[in-house]
């Protein structure tokens, strides 16, 4: 197990270059410069190749590129050109607001995801599940900005129950939670759904029912269980949602956030604020592939087996 | 005689109602300036903001054009470019991803490894990151959603052929002598195209979301040419004034993919390919 | 354990109370939503900064301070006196004023001061001052290197807000984004770009402009400036009661906020102007028919009444009208003139086809026609679209995220783009159209040299206000006569707020809503 673990995390040094290469140098391809959005228009070139030699601008890629990566190693992710401001501070600022409406959203979808998978797959095709499952999949199919506007326009503007936009209180992350938790929903209520049918139809759950085992206690005892493994290695890959997919909800609802930050920073060309978001987000997914794939191994008898 | 699996999904109690909507939607896109007396472009700006009326189902934009008529034109916009961009995206994935498991190796490895990494991020940022570099526009967003979508028909592609590599025809022919290309041509891709292909038309529904996301930013199709995003962006800021501008397409967004979802389910029974769908998740 | 986890539970709801609560807002303290435009300023550095929010006008005090009719004032400079030559400025500083770290504001501020603008984003502000001399503690003397008509406009101006020299020095790049230290009514507790500012009041202060009736310490104890990109989010926060006041509203959402009946409207003259700029060195529009006529067909009176809700007014000139060198002949203002238009396209060889598209040599007349993402604009520009294709010019729209289309611009591949600038004085019409600025901000990549010649005029040669104004408004009427632009839409400034909770000052003598009426403001107990 532990030399499995210790494989896997060694793999992901090289990966790890690989994909700071790629965020490299997908950002060099936007047209535009940062430095124009901080001279003033008509400087004179010297001022121009001032401010480039401030920010190593000036050198060639390569070198850009290894000097930036010395650096990301030991920390220091550089100062922001726009923002005028250690790109640390700007993602710290950021990231507690993606992390609380990312993680209560993936609470929101997984509870209700599990609750309704399992509750469906119980009435397996009846109109319990009929129902669950239409549900489930219209909220998945309504566009996120468009689902959090309607929301905002019924619960804060003609309810007056929650405030309409910001994070300035709790409970303004009530509808950009709503928003996210029902479009993941759908697929967590889907792979359980389908995963709770497959299980049952295991021998052990033939021999469980054969030692009398009252079947309700059967299937939340040991079939969810079983039901669970590809429901969490799914949410365990789809980590980068937590912390970028929520950029659209949280312009609509003016909040905070990594995903706020990276599109900014993105039309600004900062680029030292896009690599470190970008560069965040795919460390943050390259854990959740590694954490789904311990957890499999955890939780699945057989992995955990075959692995020892 | 059976017919083909298509039709016969239709005759599912979710296919039935699902495929028809989708048979009605692009009709109505193709034959759009013979549904309506209007034309989507032209202002009348006197007229601007009726809610629906007899003249106007489903009311006027800020520009007092007809939303019904721009949302038949907007059907267009929507299906054919995440269409077409799901199309692209299929054929670069069914190449990348066969030619990976066909290869193996370190190629396969590489392929594996970048196809992972990019299916765990947001398609949303990928999208927006390439439109910032390609710029904003029909061309763009085709692009984009192009890329976004790559990964999950390399990974696809790859699980397909890798399962079918190791069937006895396969092997059967290897041993007769047959060509590499010979085998992937012939047998495997043939072979993994069910799945692929359906899974294709699940994923145009999420691109009609991911169109409509970029139509949002202001950075899909550009006007006067309507796309449901570009209308639910323009109706975005109007919500509290006019809030069919933006519930209409929204609705047509949700109940298309809602339909495109039900009916690929319908055509995954018919097709008997469930287990072999999931095992590329 | 039962009693541990009852304890948690309480302790987790009393703290979700608390959170909920936080939110009431409570007394003298109010919420401010800063314009659109200036959302996302990162930083409330006066000398090294593109654009200001409202916020660095209540940190900062200026040493003049500008009245409704624009006439100036004294502020932290008390009165001064100008040579008959203009080639010298003498300043006589209120005593007693104080820096928000305790520093004093003197004489031997204004050196150290003005030196920080070279090199600086507005150095040219100060580029007419030779140097500084300190006559007494409180009296300094400019001597100045040409006459500056426009002395007591940029002494007025926020960019030239007065900084506390040794903090400044000291903190280097983090002034204005960490700390910030000013002379003004509030300090600054906290700054999040893009997100909010949250101002404390200063309690020492005594020293605010005589145009406001409070010269004391502020009513408000505590501001905290939010930062909406979208107007519409912004509306709806006022309008559920989350914010007290709006500091922009577009002219579109006014008729909404009088619909309210707890919401209030102050509207002051506005500073921008709506425009279209057309690229002169870009075929068809090297021919000046062809811009003639497109600027003709901009029918400017139905974009106020459909766009604008007929709120604020047309534009025909380059410049607000409440500038005096706006008043150009009529011949060279831009109105509406279809008939115009349609002679001068004919004229010019582009013949009306069948599908309502002029050509010419087979080639359709089809140009660009570039906006920014806003939704005002992207409304404002499919209107401008459809008035162009009623004069069988077909233009093709493209939008770009508001702070990426400077770096396109300056591509110079533009043809047509719809934008607004905001600024109140003459000098913008240098800053658009000078010739060493093409692509951006000279959008219209303009260089004429005539016109390069009444620039020089206008901006270094002029010898007193009378002179500047002469000289600015022949540059203007030049620059006009040769359609690099066409004008479309003054907007008024219009400030909406919560009346239950905000009490604003019954009169207010300036040109914008800021630290005059903050002065002046109380929230409702």
């Amino acid at each position: 197990m532990y030399s499995y673990l210790i494989r896997r995390i060694v793999m992901l040094v090289p990966v790890f270059l690989a994909v700071s290469l790629v965020i490299f140098l997908i950002l060099h391809f936007i047209p535009g410069d940062p430095i124009d959005n901080l001279l003033k228009v008509g400087s004179s070139p010297a001022a121009r190749a001032e401010m480039e030699a401030r920010y190593g601008l000036d050198q060639p890629l390569p070198v850009q590129y290894g000097i930036w990566l010395s650096k990301v190693v030991q920390g220091d992710l550089g100062t922001a050109i726009v923002a005028r401001r250690p790109v640390s501070d700007l993602i710290l600022q950021a990231l507690p607001h993606s992390l609380r409406l990312g993680g209560l959203a993936l609470l929101f979808s997984s509870v209700v995801g599990v609750g309704l998978g399992v509750l469906a797959a119980l009435n397996r095709d009846k109109w319990p599940d009929r129902a669950i499952m239409g549900g489930v999949l219209l909220g998945s199919t309504m566009p996120s900005f468009w689902l959090g506007l309607i929301l905002m326009l019924i619960f804060s503007v003609w309810l007056g129950w929650l405030p309409v936009s910001g994070a300035r209180s709790a409970s303004a992350l009530v509808l950009p939670v709503l928003t996210i938790g029902l479009g993941g929903t759908a697929l967590v209520a889907r792979i359980t759904r389908v995963a709770m049918i497959e299980a049952s139809g295991r021998d052990f759950v033939t021999l469980l029912h054969a030692k009398g085992l009252s079947p309700l206690r059967i299937q939340l005892r040991h079939v969810l269980r079983h039901a669970l493994i590809p429901v969490v290695t799914i949410l365990a890959l789809r980590i980068g949602w937590i912390l970028g997919g929520a950029v659209t909800v949280e312009v609509v609802f003016a909040r905070p956030g990594l995903g706020t930050l990276l599109i900014k920073s993105l039309s600004q060309h900062d680029y030292p604020v896009v690599q470190a978001c970008l560069l965040m987000l795919a460390m943050a997914v390259m854990l959740g592939t590694l954490l789904g794939d311990i957890l499999q191994a955890a939780m699945d008898p057989r992995v955990r087996a075959a692995l020892a | 005689m059976t017919p083909p699996a298509p039709l016969r999904a239709l005759r599912r109690p979710a296919g039935a109602p699902a495929g028809l909507w989708l048979i009605l939607v692009i009709l109505a896109a193709i034959a759009a300036p013979l549904l309506t007396p209007y034309a989507y472009d032209i202002q009348n700006l006197k007229s601007a903001y009726q809610p629906p009326s007899a003249s106007h189902w489903l009311g006027t934009d800020e520009f007092g054009r007809d939303l019904l008529t721009r949302l038949i034109y907007g059907a267009r916009t929507s299906l054919s470019v995440s269409s077409i961009a799901i199309t692209i995206s299929v054929l670069c994935g069914m190449t990348l991803g066969a030619a990976a498991a066909w290869f193996g190796g370190w190629f396969d490895r590489a392929v594996t490894t970048v196809v992972d990494l990019t299916w765990s991020f947001p398609e949303i940022l990928i999208a927006l990151i390439l439109v910032a570099i390609i710029g904003p526009g029909t061309t763009g967003t085709m692009v984009a959603i192009s890329v976004a979508y790559l990964a999950q028909f390399t990974r696809l592609t790859r699980a397909q052929i890798m399962t079918l590599k190791g069937e006895t025809f396969i092997e059967a022919a290897a041993s007769l002598g047959a060509g590499n290309a010979h085998i992937l041509f012939r047998h495997l891709l043939p072979n993994a195209l069910a799945p692929v292909l359906v899974s294709a038309m699940l994923a145009t529904g999420d691109a009609i979301i991911l169109e409509a996301t970029l139509g949002f930013f202001g950075l899909g199709a550009q006007p006067p040419v309507p796309s449901w995003g570009g209308m639910m962006s323009a109706g975005s800021a109007l919500v509290f004034k006019a809030p069919w501008i933006i519930i209409f397409p929204g609705l047509a967004v949700a109940i298309t993919v809602v339909a495109i979802n039900l009916y690929g389910d319908a055509l995954i029974a018919e097709l008997d390919i469930r287990a072999r769908m999931r095992r590329a998740v | 354990m039962t009693m541990s986890i009852r304890k948690t539970l309480l302790t987790a709801s009393v703290s979700l109370f608390a959170l909920f609560a936080a939110q009431a807002v409570t007394a003298q303290e109010a919420v401010f939503v800063l314009n659109t435009s200036e959302v996302g300023a990162p930083t409330y550095n006066p000398i090294k900064a593109n654009n200001l929010n409202k916020a660095t006008t209540l940190i900062f005090d200026r040493m003049v301070s500008q009245a409704a009719d624009l006439s100036f004032h004294p502020w932290l400079a008390e009165s001064w006196e100008e040579a008959p030559d203009g080639m010298s400025w003498t300043f006589h500083l209120k005593p007693g004023v104080k820096f928000h770290n305790g520093e004093p504001f003197n004489a031997a501020t204004i050196g150290p001061w003005l030196e920080a603008f070279k090199g600086s984003e507005n150095a040219y502000m100060t580029e007419a001052i030779a140097k500084v001399e300190v006559v007494d503690d409180l009296t300094v003397k400019f001597v100045m290197a040409r006459p500056e008509p426009n002395m007591l406009y940029n002494l007025s101006s926020s960019f030239m807000s007065v900084i506390e020299p040794k903090s400044y020095a000291a903190l280097g790049d983090n002034y204005g984004v960490t700390e910030v230290y000013g002379t003004g009514p509030f300090k600054m507790e906290s700054f999040t770009v893009g997100q909010e500012t949250v101002l404390v009041r200063n309690d020492d202060y005594t020293w605010g402009s005589p145009l406001a009736k409070n010269t004391g310490p502020a009513h408000i104890a505590k501001i905290t400036f939010r930062e909406i990109a979208e107007d519409s989010t912004a509306f709806l926060e006022l309008k559920t009661g989350g914010v007290d006041m709006l500091l922009g509203v577009p002219a579109d959402l006014l008729s909404e906020v009088k619909k309210e009946p707890n919401l209030a409207v102050l509207t002051l003259p506005g500073q921008d102007v709506y425009y279209m700029p057309i690229n002169v060195t870009k075929a068809p529009f090297d021919d000046i028919k062809v811009r003639e006529a497109v600027a003709k067909a901009i029918n400017q009176e139905e974009i106020l009444a459909s766009v604008f809700g007929g709120v604020g007014s047309i534009a025909d000139t380059f410049l607000i009208s409440a500038l005096p060198e706006s008043h150009v002949s009529d011949a060279a203002k831009i109105h509406y003139d279809p008939a115009r238009a349609n002679a001068l396209l004919d004229e010019a060889g582009w013949v009306m086809g069948a599908d309502g598209v002029r050509a010419k040599d087979g080639q359709p007349l089809k140009v660009s026609l570039w906006t920014q993402s806003d939704s005002i604009f992207r409304r404002l520009t499919e209107v401008v679209q459809a008035q162009l294709k009623a004069v069988g010019v077909e233009a093709e729209i493209t939008t770009f995220d508001s702070s990426m289309i400077r770096d396109q611009y300056k591509t110079g591949t533009q043809q047509l783009a719809v934008r607004s600038y905001d600024w109140d004085n003459a000098d913008i019409v240098d800053w658009f159209f000078g010739a060493d600025r093409l692509g951006y901000p000279n959008i219209s990549m303009f260089n004429d040299p005539k016109a390069e010649e009444l620039r020089k005029a206008a901006m270094t040669g002029s010898k007193n206000m009378a002179e500047r104004v002469a000289n600015f408004t022949a540059y203007h009427e030049y620059v006009l006569t040769q359609f690099p632009m066409a004008p479309i839409y003054q907007p008024v400034e219009s400030v909406a707020y919560n009346a239950d909770r905000l009490v604003m000052p019954t009169e207010l003598n300036a040109p914008v809503v800021g630290s005059t009426a903050v002065m002046d403001m109380e929230v409702k107990e």
